[in-house]
């Protein structure tokens, strides 16, 4: 009898391959619907056709560019933040300032926004302050426009860019940025040559979690951005909601992920970022 | 000028001197060397030298220039580092030439110098590799040739072959030395090896608890040591209180419990009556004849010689002897103390002592 018939392997392979079944039958099977959903009925491609009308490749661009500036900041403002945490804050203080820090990720999706209309609003925290410290005569309009939104996105995925880089902050080696003071290195050089290099990995993967999430979410542009500017994910609640129209949302959300697939392999083109991933 | 001289550093850590007004000067071209114990404050001074420490108080020049409140990246010193933190994304000819690319050298130059460098260690051809590739000694000239390419007034040192294997630490030595010779840079070396010091060094100093305590040339340090710790931090030492009970010249006879040592006075006097310490090196000691009868408490084999622990009334002195590779115990006629004989333990045996060292001892 081989080692392979044995009852054991037979058991080792099921506990194995169960699990990665499901995953396999989770991820893929609900994508294989929406495909077969967006190119129906009978095979025609007249969803797709509308979904490059002007009106819907407009969203689509706007979201894209919406999910690369806020992971942009995002990445910017946590760069500092893990810097800090990983290599300057006291040992003892550093678990709480991680946990300050993604407190955020504890409360609910749609309060976190409502907490930015509570401060941004015409008679919320920042105008009252402004007005009654004699700054301002009447309150300012600082809701429903990109500034609002991108201060919601920000506050809500930074917690998640922040834990990423973390791990990739924590295992830069602090020994590298003494030898490149040694060898003459300013500060902005060791950020290039050094810290940037180093960190690649992290900053990918955060933005790899954060991305298509920003470029697809709905809520915060509902809640916090402005009515006039519609992005990708109003539209296909409205196709699949008030339209009813399945195939037509699903066509559009087929070339959404097809757009932030292509956008992130963009990204992975820069022959700097190529040698950083490669280590994976 | 001196390339380097320090005038009484002084760092404490959460009130701890860990350097403790030290002072010394190193001449352009010379391989110096600070050693000590881990612990004695040498690493914090290297750090000092560097920049990238600042000193509670004192002063560092580098060629008569006061660079004390420079950062590293103004001074024209570079290290290389105990753990050589090569950069891992660079390959070796972008380790080697950061430093120029820094300081605005530009690539037909750059390029040529980073080639002169690697030639220098040994290493031309290897530019296009990732340090990971390399092995530990290949790296060990990398993280040399990137700190040595810069041209430094003083190139700092902190322990870098600990890390090697005996055979290669021996040849990275070698090679640290014909490297300083042919690269005419002063070398400032920092370790706990004082094997590896004595044996590259021009001048060596001795750190404990965060002072200079000895400095000279190795052979001097070696064959005069100034206090006990010296003595017995560099090399084998046997120490042995006593009482001066003649003094004639330059001779001095000091009383012991293992019996009565010749020494040389230095230029400090005593007078009889003095208690006073004195080191015997096991090279001093011969076997047979001499005033001394021990019984031999231990022996080790080392090789082409052979070391027995001799215990002379309750003081073991260290003897060696050069083995005859021909004796064995099994062909060995008699046990008379003849060379090429080995000792045995419980054997009684006689000793002389050519020369002890009066030694300051600095636990009184």
């Amino acid at each position: 009898m081989s080692v392979a018939d044995t009852p054991g392997r037979v058991r080792d392979w099921l506990i194995a391959g169960s699990p990665v079944l499901l995953a396999l039958a989770l991820g893929v099977f609900p994508l294989v619907t929406l495909f077969v959903e967006s190119i129906g009925p009978g095979l025609g491609g007249e969803n797709y056709a509308e979904v490059l009308s002007p009106l819907y490749r407009g969203a689509l661009l706007y979201s894209i560019g919406v999910g690369v500036g806020v992971t942009a900041v995002c990445l910017a403002v946590a760069y500092p933040i893990t810097y800090w945490i990983a290599h300057r804050c006291p040992d003892r203080y550093r678990l709480v300032a991680l946990v300050a820090v993604t407190l955020p990720l504890w409360l609910n999706y749609v309060v976190l926004n409502y907490a930015w209309v509570w401060i941004l609003a015409r008679g919320g925290v920042v105008n009252r302050i402004l007005v009654g410290s004699g700054v301002l005569d009447s309150s300012l309009d600082l809701l429903y426009n990109n500034v609002s939104m991108g201060i919601g996105f920000v506050y809500i995925y930074l917690p998640y860019v922040v834990l990423t880089m973390y791990v990739s902050m924590e295992r830069l080696d602090y020994r590298l940025i003494t030898a490149a003071r040694d060898l003459g290195a300013s500060d902005y050089r060791v950020f290039l040559d050094i810290v940037l290099p180093r960190t690649l990995p992290g900053a990918a993967a955060a933005t790899l979690i954060v991305y298509a999430r920003i470029a697809g979410a709905f809520a915060t542009p509902e809640i916090l951005g402005s009515p006039g500017n519609i992005m990708i994910a109003r539209l296909v609640v409205q196709a699949f909601r008030q339209y009813t129209n399945y195939g037509f949302a699903a066509a559009l959300s087929f070339v959404f992920l097809l757009l932030v697939l292509g956008s992130l392999a963009l990204g992975a083109l820069s022959p700097r970022v190529r040698r950083e991933l490669r280590q994976w | 000028m001196h390339a380097l001289a320090v005038d009484g550093l002084h760092k404490s850590f959460d009130g701890d001197p860990a350097v403790d007004d030290i002072s010394l000067t190193v001449p352009q071209g010379e391989f110096f060397s600070l050693i000590g114990p881990s612990g004695c404050g040498k690493t914090t001074t290297l750090r000092m030298l560097a920049g990238l420490l600042t000193p509670d108080a004192g002063r560092v020049m580098l060629n008569g220039e006061d660079v004390t409140d420079r950062p590293a990246r103004e001074r024209e010193t570079n290290t290389v580092f105990q753990d050589l933190v090569l950069f891992p994304h660079m390959t070796v000819a972008e380790n080697v030439g950061y430093g120029l690319a820094r300081s605005g050298v530009t690539d037909p130059e750059r390029g040529q110098r980073v080639d002169d460098a690697l030639a220098l260690v040994k290493l031309a051809g290897f530019g296009d590799r990732d340090p990971a590739d390399l092995s530990g000694g290949q790296r060990q000239r990398v993280a040399l040739a990137r700190a040595l390419v810069n041209d430094p007034t003083v190139l700092l040192l902190d322990e870098p072959l600990a890390s090697l294997d005996r055979t290669l630490r021996d040849e990275m030595q070698a090679e640290f030395r014909r490297i300083q010779r042919d690269s005419d840079t002063t070398f400032l070396y920092v370790t706990h090896d004082q094997e590896s010091a004595m044996s590259m060094s021009d001048t060596v100093a001795v750190m404990r608890d965060g002072r200079i305590v000895n400095a000279g040339p190795p052979r001097q340090l070696y064959t005069d040591p100034q206090t006990q710790f010296v003595a017995s931090f560099l090399g084998d030492a046997t120490l042995l209180d006593g009482e001066v009970t003649r003094h004639a010249g330059p001779d001095v006879v000091v009383k012991t419990d293992a019996g009565p040592l010749r020494a040389d006075a230095d230029a400090a006097s005593y007078a009889v009556g003095d208690t006073v310490t004195v080191a015997v090196r096991p090279e001093a000691v011969t076997l047979g004849g001499g005033g001394l009868t021990g019984t031999v408490v231990d022996i080790a084999y080392k090789g082409f010689y052979e070391e027995a622990a001799v215990d002379c009334n309750g003081t073991e002195l260290v003897v060696r002897r050069e083995r005859n590779t021909a004796a064995t115990p099994e062909n060995a006629t008699s046990a008379d103390g003849g060379t090429g004989v080995p000792f045995r333990v419980g054997e009684t045996v006689t000793l002389g002592v050519d020369r002890a060292i009066l030694v300051e001892n600095e636990r009184r």
